[in-house]
């Protein structure tokens, strides 16, 4: 069943999503038909969001592997990245196989970019949820705040809508937040005619990201010892 | 041979830190059968968790020069939701047996713990009596020095424990253990010397029957 779960997911978000947005506004997006649209920006979102939440359990999921001594609780949180990259890549794959069996172009205008983009946005989930994970080692209690901070995240992320779409007095703020800027350039990367909206660069995501790892494997270090003995978390 | 020098182990509880041991120095000398008694709770599990390297001392260091087994306890280091061959398959590769050698051992397990075909199921189906068995059998595959055995002898049924018995007597003449159990009889028989962990403190006994007589008292 839990396996099922993975493919019906986001199928099931692209599903309502498409209906709500056909019903309200039309079928395309920057010449684009709005599935398509969505698909392209959802994906690395959910493989970035499930990436930063599953690091927080990974600790509690592999405690009994920490007898032997040669594995590192840093060694469960880059299996959990792999796992959830090749999950998300394979079940990505599968829908747009099918998207392109039903006449959708799928084609990616820079693919090289999106490559790299998409491999930078995997980074900055990492550092992201291992330092989730360490914080909530500390306090678990904070653990179903950041579960629901994640939910509103979805909408201003621009996953669903493009960022032009956004409230342009908010603008300065919601750009502080990385996970908008990677999915516009996701979007700018794989549509052909996809307008980004202004200030929004690479740049930043990879300074958020190098900062956010530079802490993360930093409080790791010091936490390291914490993270092993049996009695915590 | 183990030293531990200065060694401070503490664990952070909700309630406040927790002292298990507090700089804590002894020599044990090399070659013989070490058995852990005490209470519950008096740290066995936790000094053998650390002579394994399995958890770090606050402060302090432990010396061996010797290759020491993971510590093998009644839980199993096993990951729960996968099959009981690809727990012992990743330990296999974590020790660094593959190919070939890692069949032999994964033949050995299912034959020494005799769980034909439960093998392929998740480890979290098995009963408590399995997993020691696939723990027990698991540490024997492999060639140490030192073998930590947590209490995993005194849960299965007596033919087990004979065939526990039969292939420990085997493994003995080339290698050591350390065993924890609160089986004094246990003791009495595969241990040369007995560390009596009280209060933060170890006594160490040369004598085996002395210290089961310092514990019973």
């Amino acid at each position: 069943m839990g396996a099922v779960w993975i493919l019906i997911e986001p199928i099931c978000h692209l599903l309502i999503f498409s209906l709500l947005y056909t019903m309200i506004r039309g079928r395309t997006i920057s010449g684009v038909e709005y599935p398509v649209f969505v698909l392209v920006g959802m994906a690395p979102f959910l493989l970035y969001r499930n990436t930063a939440l599953r690091l927080m359990d990974s600790l509690r999921e592999n405690r009994s592997l920490f007898g032997y001594k040669q594995i590192k609780p840093l060694d469960t949180y880059i299996a959990r990245v792999i796992v959830e990259a090749c999950i998300s890549g394979l079940v990505y794959a599968l829908i747009v196989f099918g998207f392109a069996w039903w006449g959708f172009d799928m084609s990616i205008n820079n693919p090289l970019m999106w490559f790299m983009t998409l491999t930078l946005g995997l980074l900055f989930a990492f550092s992201l949820g291992m330092v989730l994970a360490l914080i909530t080692h500390a306090l678990p209690s904070l653990k179903l705040v950041i579960r629901m901070v994640f939910f509103p995240l979805y909408f201003i992320s621009g996953v669903l809508i493009p960022a032009a779409y956004l409230p342009h007095a908010l603008m300065p703020i919601l750009l502080l937040n990385p996970f908008l800027h990677l999915t516009e350039l996701i979007r700018g990367e794989v549509l052909p005619h996809y307008a980004m909206v202004d200030g929004i660069s690479i740049g930043y995501v990879t300074g958020f990201t190098l900062v956010l790892l530079f802490i993360s494997l930093g409080s790791y270090r010091a936490r390291r010892l914490h993270l092993i003995s049996t009695k915590n978390g | 041979m183990f030293e531990l020098r200065n060694v401070t182990k503490s664990y952070l509880t909700p309630k406040g830190r927790r002292y298990v041991f507090r700089n804590l120095s002894l020599a044990i000398p090399p070659g013989k059968n070490i058995g852990l008694i005490g209470r519950n709770g008096a740290g066995k599990s936790t000094l053998m968790r650390l002579l394994g390297g399995a958890d770090v001392p606050d402060s302090g260091t432990i010396v061996t020069d010797r290759s020491i087994s993971w510590p093998v306890g009644l839980t199993g280091g096993f990951q729960g939701s996968m099959s009981g061959r690809d727990n012992i398959k990743f330990v296999c590769r974590v020790y660094g047996a593959e190919g070939e050698a890692m069949r032999e051992k994964i033949r050995f397990v299912q034959e020494f713990a005799e769980i034909g075909t439960w093998i392929d199921e998740p480890i979290k189906t098995y009963s408590s009596g399995m997993r020691s068995r696939v723990a027990f059998g698991l540490s024997m595959a492999f060639d140490f020095d030192y073998y930590l055995i947590d209490e995993v002898m005194s849960v299965g049924d007596a033919q087990f424990k004979r065939k526990c018995r039969k292939i420990f007597r085997e493994k003995l003449k080339t290698s050591n253990v350390v065993l924890v159990s609160h089986s004094m009889s246990e003791i009495s028989k595969l241990c040369d010397i007995v560390l009596l962990v009280k209060d933060g403190e170890i006594e160490i006994y040369e004598d085996v029957i002395e210290g089961i007589k310092a514990y019973s008292a």
